[in-house]
């Protein structure tokens, strides 16, 4: 079971990075649980989800526990989830993160500068998309192409499969950043 | 494929497969997009759906499409549920069926919007004003809350009473893969208001309510007696054995299979119903028993009073302690429930009875 928490500022995308790599794993068949932080929890400004996926059977708590990897957007983000990544677990933050002085060194801290390189792609509102196609690459678990397939799919059902080519392209950037 | 789904929207849509063709309701978080999905898909399936100016309105109006035979549901969360009391309770003296959904969030008074379970002993009690009760599911899952819209809908028929879906924030607001259900035909029940002037017209004094007191004790030990669900897991050899419904039962469950793997001897009971209570399943549990452990996702401990009384009755000859972990804010990680497990076992914790 694998389990991966997305937090950043609203409007930063973390819920629909999350829904993407749900998506992807269920597209797979595998098991997979997607919860949102919802209500008065995301009007501080902050909103997170956690997805867990499962090739080896049920998901028995879909609520947050233990990560294997972190999406921090924003710093209060970091701080927050910081303490229950699990050891030896992979930490990603985007551009605008520091990691604070002191903080834990049994975790491996991966820094991508998703806002600048989905900017430069004329695309600066897919810094998320970019951070999806880096996190199928460090968890390892899905294929480029399946990811991809996955993710236009996703969209296509939205309603929005015109931004399929920008998407593929963000992703590509992301998945080959890290 | 099973298509990842938003729990109130796949439940939404299993209501209407379930053949529900009357909403009416209030919205509030976390409930809300099952009224806002039916305020479109009602149309399609051509049953009608009213945002009602209160709760109030909303349960009453969920009285009248019941009276005229068509499957009706409201749903709400909270203080929402709680002004519908009135009117689930008048539900219940007339015996007209309806489904009544509840995404429990916790607090008192207005409360938060965080998920929970402390709504237990409101639904589980009856909630408004008389001598009734409600039969309440209390699935674990967004699978098994689609599955058990349809059984919703034909215990309330079968016992003509209300069957609350007694769900949790968490369910309505997350994703998971589904297989939604097929469509069933319904018709409208046979003993319905019809638009011509079929029936005796019978006033409040006309009613022998004495009669029906005696009626409905009657009816409530037939559900006790026949509709108790349950999933258990490893009870009969079990030192320990945990209660647990909804999320935390799932979470429970979990827990259950790593301390047995781990050489603990530990069971679980997954209430399916909460009323009426799976006593039966209590039956089952090793005679040798040392503790009964309720996981529930709040602060002052609710269902433990239901287990307990449950072993007492299947356990005559001693007194098995009844242990209660309570956590607000939130589904108790696997790891959280093992090691209060562990507080229990060395007298850390100690039993509510």
């Amino acid at each position: 079971m694998k389990e991966i928490i997305f937090a950043g500022s609203g409007g930063q995308g973390v819920l629909t990075s999350g829904l993407i790599i749900s998506d992807i794993a269920a597209s797979e068949g595998i098991n997979v649980t997607w919860v949102p932080s919802y209500g008065s929890a995301m009007r501080g400004g902050t909103a997170n989800c956690t997805v867990k996926y499962s090739t080896d059977g049920y998901i028995y708590n879909p609520s947050p526990e233990r990560p294997d990897l972190l999406l921090a957007m924003n710093e209060p983000s970091l701080i927050k989830f910081l303490p229950s990544v699990a050891p030896g677990g992979t930490v990603l933050i985007g551009d605008t993160v520091e990691i604070p002085e002191g903080a834990r060194q049994d975790v491996n801290y991966v820094k991508v500068n998703c806002t600048e390189i989905a900017t430069s792609l004329g695309n600066a509102k897919g810094a998320n998309i970019v951070m999806t196609g880096a996190i199928i690459k460090l968890m390892g678990d899905f294929t480029h192409d399946a990811a991809v397939t996955a993710m236009n799919h996703m969209f296509a059902k939205k309603g929005k499969s015109k931004f399929n080519e920008s998407n593929a392209r963000a992703f590509d950037a992301g998945f080959n950043a890290v | 494929m099973a298509e990842m789904m938003k729990g109130n929207e796949a439940i939404a849509e299993a209501a209407v497969r379930a053949g529900a063709r009357f909403y009416a309701g209030y919205p509030i978080t976390p409930s809300s997009e099952i009224m806002e999905y039916l305020s479109w898909r009602m149309n399609e399936v051509g049953g009608a759906f009213v945002q009602a100016e209160s709760e109030l309105a909303g349960i009453n109006m969920v009285i009248g499409a019941s009276a005229c035979g068509v499957r009706a549901l409201t749903a709400s969360s909270g203080p929402g549920i709680s002004l519908k009391q009135e009117g689930i309770s008048t539900l219940c003296d007339e015996g007209l069926p309806a489904v009544v959904i509840t995404q429990v969030r916790y607090g008192n008074g207005l409360g938060t919007l965080f998920t929970s379970q402390c709504d237990y002993n409101r639904e589980t009690r009856g909630g408004g004003q008389g001598d009734y009760r409600c039969i309440v599911l209390c699935p674990s899952s967004i699978q098994e809350f689609v599955d058990l819209m349809l059984p919703a809908y034909e215990l309330a028929e079968k016992y003509r009473i209300v069957t609350i879906m007694m769900g949790e924030g968490t369910l309505g607001q997350m994703m998971e893969p589904v297989t939604l259900p097929d469509f069933v035909e319904v018709k409208r029940t046979p003993w319905a208001l019809n638009g011509h002037y079929t029936y005796k017209k019978i006033g409040i004094f006309e009613r022998d309510s004495m009669a029906e007191a005696v009626d409905l004790r009657e009816k409530y030990a037939a559900i006790k007696e026949n509709e108790q669900r349950w999933e258990e897991e490893s009870i009969e050899d079990a030192d320990y054995v945990f209660v647990a419904y909804g999320v935390p039962g799932r979470a429970t469950l979990g827990a259950v299979r790593e301390l047995r793997a781990a050489g603990e001897k530990v069971g679980l009971i997954r209430p399916i119903t909460a009323w009426p209570y799976p006593d039966k399943a209590f039956t089952r549990i090793n005679p040798d028993v040392k503790g009964i452990i309720t996981v529930e996702e709040n602060a002052t401990g609710q269902m433990i009073d239901d287990a307990a009384l449950a072993i007492k009755k299947t356990h005559k000859d001693r007194n098995i302690p009844a242990y209660a972990l309570t956590y607000v804010y939130n589904t108790p990680p696997i790891s959280r429930i093992k090691s209060d497990y562990f507080r229990v076992k060395n007298g850390e914790i100690k039993e509510v009875y």
